[in-house]
């Protein structure tokens, strides 16, 4: 196995943009998390947001844009039946994110292959929007440059994020209702839309992160697309602290990773390919392990809001 | 003759409780099965077809032959095995959703037992397999146990973690030229198994094996141990409150570690129980989600251990008719998993109700005490 | 606030209540636990609806729906638990939930300056950097009230405000009301408390049961007629007389005990101490100077750092299931003493369900627990339709019963017990005072820790009063002097040679 530049650009580029579309679904659950309530079903709302992108994408003829809104409203209306369940009827949150899962690759198992019942095509991508001439710049062109613009969004969404969590009054409010509801509903604050907001925002960067999984390079949908990304999301909030742009710089790793092994199989080595893709699994149990005395996780992860416990 | 009469009457109120304790369970989740049927009928119905059709094609598929039948229990077998383990977690407080990974353990080391020709008769080669499987469950069960028992980790993203460590290892041990690898072949997988290490098939002709019979004693033995055993009674203690069974006096980080080992033991058989009676090799990826629907079985019967035997059933049956629901009516089989879903969410979005029992009392002190004690005073 | 009136299910909680507060005065609200008091307040703070009534703000009729118009009203509450979220700063728990302002940026800066500005104000000194977690209890109270003066309230509802504080903080927190008074606040101050009412307040009304009993001038009232308000016939404070002890026989050894907290702080320093049969030890001290560790020491939840535990000479090394030895009332007895989901039967086993009386062969004989149950539920009056009820649905007052019930089934030795009428009703309070008497009298040692300093006083045989983990004195109950056990719960150890000491 030579290890060329010309390889690890190309290793490089294929990370970023592997990474991105976890990064969206990650950064989208930091609020979520934020705000108390667990999401395992990030991978569902991923993989309807997948479908849907290609759908509409269909439909529509190749209009991205609307494939994009109607990924995020996929992910949204999935994530408005988590909230519900969990904020309001006070259901438990992992069966809830566990049975989303269920219903979407059922239903997406279902409509995909009535949308393509015999052959499968392929729909328009993202455009890539920096010029053409920029691409052939050496290393920082394949690896930078000649991404398309929804990688890009990625890579800033975690920088507004984090500027919205730590600088605006509404981060902060985020930031304790997951801690401390009831200090939040005596400051006079509804818990229960914060953490509507926080769901609703996961089911949607959830939904841009299923959209961004297809048409990046791939322009179709194939069942059960998303193979456990929304988890990987998942670990990576945990070992990113809950903090957006770490969140975002644990997901990429995760994605250099994983190009590596990918390679990695190709060439055949000593190290089987299998345990890099287990790194980033291996690697979240021991951040938690570590996680001893001061915990950073939001105090009331997981636990029901009752108002009337105060 | 007192003696007989007693131990009659013991037995009858004993059948009395537990049928109780059934049908007061089992209200909620019936209902809310009951409406995720309805929701996937205007499903079905939409796809221009007619429910009715489909659900008859359903049930046919699931109960209709003997073949059905036997499909139906095959199903359901791993869903109940994992469901009862998920169950018993818990009854203890745990979440353990690793059954997938657990299952993948398990059923490789059932399998290492099983590859060995070992000189001696059947059912102790198979009852060594099966508990290789289950001793395969509770390695994966350590780590977890060990850090939810002793350093207060959740265990319920270690265990969701390990799953996917568990599938990738089972993906190397069967990718040639690996330990457990055939040689030779397209699918990765390993060489088929001792005769000897088979589960029996009860039926002839059909895969039913004895998994089904294995899942169905076990239940009654974790229904009657949570109920009638201290060792029962601890664990329910430790998975109410934990803190106060700490001041009972009960070493609560041992009886943790035993709790998740045991949950997690029962997965491993899960997977042992697969590849045992059905498969009869570990293929790449046997799992397959199981063991996620197996925490849709556990809680669908609100973590009682008889009832995850008639969830663990039900959620068989449906797929079982799925593959003949698709055949008569065109509806994929994909439609299953959505009601498997659907009738999970509507059980947690109805809630378990508690039976009501208001008691009448005048409106004495602490009747006002304890009334306003919820709200504040 | 006239005429309101609320109803929960299963109980009225405030029955016509009418409820005049005017500026610049501490009005006090007075009531046992249960009495009505929180639900009044939470009604005039937005976070209940009265279900008739109305509420006037300054002669304009006000409808408060919510915490936010109240805030918007001016009106600011403190409340009996902490709303504070460790993970954050002390200023950014301050800014919480302030009026929102475009752009919705936080402007720490000016935030900060301001926040610095109010403490100096009334002299509370707190960085408002510093997380949350790290500050001790005392500051934390005075963070919650800084929280409601930020926001300008002009009425301050203050819900038990005393209860973490030494009495030398009790006096700063009175000095700055009036100094919050003096400047155009109205302070509600509500509290169980009689001697502090007395001390701060210009009025006091006392509810009972949910009803208005009657407002008065608190230089008219006394403390025997505030009781007789609150609990509706005449209450003695006297001791009660009791037989000498009639052993002097050991039963509890304490040598050179050393025990950490939570946090890894010594919590317990050189502790020695004996308590003999048949008498009271009451442990005085205000919460959070060593009661809990102390309590979780002797019942061997809690491992010391050094020293030696004896009861009746055998050493503790761990949580003792022996009911003849030792009978522990914790503290918080619904989350450390009582399994919420299981009935009454099973919380009355919950020590011995592996005794030979109710296991055989390793089968629990569920017909024997329900007798032995029954039977114990006969003889402390335990109110309950039956053993097989789920415990939450006792009053809280039974839900005690059956705690002392479960602890006092085998007769132990040593009877500890830690703030065991916390929460409970006058009546309840009494019969818990009476059982401790009936144990002491049968020849049980009995260790009673509360912070409530006139219950220890009456109750005890012998005082000692624990401070940062010491025994500050050892006093006789009978001849014990308030003023002498109220210095010594703020360290003066010196106090004791002025009184000329005792031992």
């Amino acid at each position: 196995m030579e290890i060329s530049l010309g390889f690890i650009s190309d290793w490089l580029s294929a990370a970023v943009r592997q990474a991105a579309p976890v990064m969206l679904v990650g950064v989208g659950g930091v609020f979520t998390e934020r705000s108390g309530i667990l999401n395992i079903g990030l991978e569902g709302m991923m993989l309807m947001g997948a479908l849907t992108a290609v759908a509409a994408n269909f439909l529509t003829g190749g209009n991205v844009l609307v494939a994009t809104i109607c990924a995020m409203l996929a992910g949204g209306v999935l994530s408005v039946g988590h909230a519900y369940l969990t904020v309001t009827r006070r259901a438990n949150q992992i069966v809830s994110g566990l049975s989303i899962n269920f219903f979407a690759l059922g239903l997406t198992n279902v409509l995909i292959a009535r949308l393509f019942p015999t052959q499968r095509c392929r729909v328009a991508l993202y455009p890539v929007l920096v010029p053409e001439r920029l691409h052939d710049i050496p290393f920082i062109g394949p690896v930078i440059f000649s991404q398309s613009v929804i990688v890009w969004i990625a890579f800033v969404l975690p920088l507004i994020a984090a500027w919205v969590l730590y600088r605006t009054s509404w981060g902060l409010n985020i930031r304790a209702v997951g801690d401390h509801p009831h200090a939040v509903a005596t400051a006079g604050l509804s818990v229960i839309r914060l953490k509507y907001v926080g769901v609703i925002l996961s089911g949607m960067f959830a939904g841009l992160g299923g959209s961004a999984l297809v048409l990046s390079d791939l322009g179709y949908f194939v069942e059960n697309i998303t193979a456990g990304r929304g988890f990987i999301a998942l670990a990576a909030i945990i070992v990113g602290k809950w903090n957006p742009i770490w969140v975002a710089v644990v997901c990429l790793l995760f994605g250099v990773a994983d190009a590596f092994q990918l390679r990695l199989q190709t060439f055949g080595s000593a190290v089987p390919h299998q345990v890099l893709i287990m790194l980033p699994y291996l690697l979240t149990i021991a951040a938690l392990a570590g996680f001893v005395g001061r915990t950073v996780a939001p105090k009331t992860i997981n636990q029901p809001y009752d108002p009337e416990k105060i | 003759m007192m003696k007989r009469e007693l131990v009659k009457s013991k037995m009858k109120s004993l059948w009395q409780t537990t049928l109780k304790d059934i049908v007061f369970t089992s209200a909620r989740p019936v209902y809310a099965i009951g409406l995720a049927f309805l929701v996937s009928a205007i499903m079905i119905g939409a796809s221009k077809v007619n429910p009715i059709t489909a659900y008859v094609a359903l049930f046919q598929g699931a109960f209709g032959s003997l073949a059905g039948l036997a499909n139906t229990c095959v199903r359901a077998t791993p869903l109940l095995l994992a469901g009862l383990g998920i169950a018993y977690g818990f009854k203890a407080g745990l979440l353990n959703i690793g059954a997938e990974g657990q299952m993948y353990a398990g059923g490789a080391a059932a399998t290492v037992v099983a590859l060995i020709p070992l000189p001696v008769p059947a059912f102790l080669h198979v009852t060594l397999a099966v508990l290789a499987g289950f001793a395969g469950g509770i390695i994966w069960g350590i780590i977890p146990g060990y850090l939810r028992a002793y350093r207060g980790v959740s265990e319920i993203v270690v265990t969701l973690m390990l799953n996917y460590v568990a599938i990738y290892l089972i993906n190397w041990l069967v990718e040639e030229p690996h330990p457990l690898a055939e040689l030779n072949t397209t699918f990765p997988q390993s060489p088929i198994i001792e005769k000897s290490a088979q589960l029996p098939i009860l039926i002839k002709y059909t895969s039913m094996h004895a998994g089904i019979i294995l899942g169905i004693v076990l239940g009654l033995i974790l229904y009657l141990l949570l109920r009638y055993t201290p060792f029962g009674f601890k664990t329910r203690m430790i998975g109410q409150n934990p803190e106060a069974a700490r001041y009972a006096g009960i070493r609560i980080k041992r009886q943790i570690l035993f709790a998740m080992l045991i949950s997690c033991g029962f997965g491993g058989l899960a997977g042992a129980s697969e590849v045992l009676g059905l498969k009869h090799r570990l293929f790449d990826y046997f799992v397959g989600g199981v063991g996620y629907e197996a925490i849709a079985v556990a809680l669908l019967a609100n973590g009682n251990a008889l009832g995850v035997i008639f969830s663990a059933f039900f959620f068989g049956a449906l797929k079982a008719g799925a593959n003949k629901m698709q055949i008569v009516s065109g509806i994929e089989s994909s439609m299953a998993l959505i009601v498997m879903a659907l009738a999970v969410l509507f059980v947690i979005a109805i809630g378990f109700g508690e039976r009501k029992f208001r008691p009448k009392r005048k409106k004495d002190k602490d009747s006002t005490e304890r009334g306003i004690k919820a709200y504040g005073d | 606030m006239e005429g309101i009136t609320k109803q929960f299910p299963g109980v009225l909680a405030n029955d016509n209540i009418t409820f005049e507060l005017r500026a610049g005065e501490v009005h006090g609200l007075l009531g046992e636990n249960g009495a009505g008091k929180s639900t009044l307040m939470n009604i005039l703070y937005g976070l209940h609806q009265t279900d008739s009534g109305k509420i006037y703000i300054q002669g304009e009729k006000v409808e408060i729906t919510s915490p936010r118009v109240a805030v918007d009203h001016g009106i600011g509450m403190v409340h009996q638990h902490f709303m504070l979220v460790d993970n954050l700063t002390a200023l950014e728990n301050v800014i919480l939930g302030i009026p929102p302002r475009y752009p919705p940026l936080l402007q720490l800066d000016s935030d900060r300056a301001r926040f610095k500005k109010l403490a100096e104000e009334y002299q509370i000194e707190i960085d408002p950097s510093t997380p949350v977690w790290q500050l001790p209890v005392g500051d934390k109270q005075w963070l919650e009230i800084l929280k409601q003066l930020f926001r300008e309230a002009k009425i301050l509802v203050l819900d038990e405000p005393t209860a973490v504080l030494a009495p030398s903080q009790v006096i700063q927190l009175f000095k700055k009301l009036r100094q919050l008074v003096a400047e155009g606040c109205a302070v509600i101050f509500i509290s169980h408390k009689l001697v502090e009412m007395l001390e701060v307040t210009d009025r006091i009304t006392v509810l009972r049961d949910g009803r208005l009993i009657g407002t008065i001038d608190t230089e008219e009232a006394t403390s025997s007629k505030l009781a007789q308000m609150m609990v509706g016939r005449p209450v003695s404070s006297d001791r009660t007389p009791r037989p000498p002890s009639k052993t002097k026989k050991k039963v509890l050894e304490i040598k050179g005990l050393y025990c950490n907290d939570d946090r890894g702080i010594p919590a317990l320093r050189d502790l020695n101490l004996i308590v003999r049969a048949g008498e009271i030890l009451g442990v005085a001290g205000v919460d959070g100077n060593g009661q809990r560790e102390l309590a979780e020491c002797i019942a061997g939840m809690r491992k010391p750092e050094k020293g030696a535990i004896r009861i009746n000479n055998g050493l503790i090394t761990g949580v003792t299931r022996d009911q003849s030895l030792l009978g522990y009332v914790p503290e918080d007895k619904n989350k450390t003493g009582l399994i919420d989901g299981f009935t009454v039967e099973e919380n009355l086993i919950m020590k011995t369900f592996d005794t030979p009386n109710f296991t055989r062969k390793g089968i629990l004989q569920w017909s024997a627990i329900r007798e032995a149950a029954n039977d114990l539920i006969e003889e402390y009056d335990i109110k309950t339709p039956g053993s097989t009820i789920p415990i939450h649905y006792l009053s809280g007052g039974n839900q005690q019963r059956v705690v002392i019930a479960r602890e006092l089934d085998g007769e132990p030795a040593l009877l500890l017990t830690s703030q065991p009428t916390r929460g409970l009703d006058l009546g309840a309070v009494e019969s818990v005072h009476k059982i401790l008497l009936k144990e002491r009298n049968r020849g049980a040692a009995v260790i009673f820790i509360s912070t409530e300093l006139p219950e220890v006083m009456a109750v005890s045989d012998r005082i000692i009063v624990l401070f940062k983990g010491e025994i500050m004195g050892d006093l006789d109950g009978d001849t014990a002097d308030v003023n002498l056990i109220g210095e010594l719960m703020l360290g003066h150890r010196e106090a004791l040679k002025a009184a000329g000491g005792a031992s």
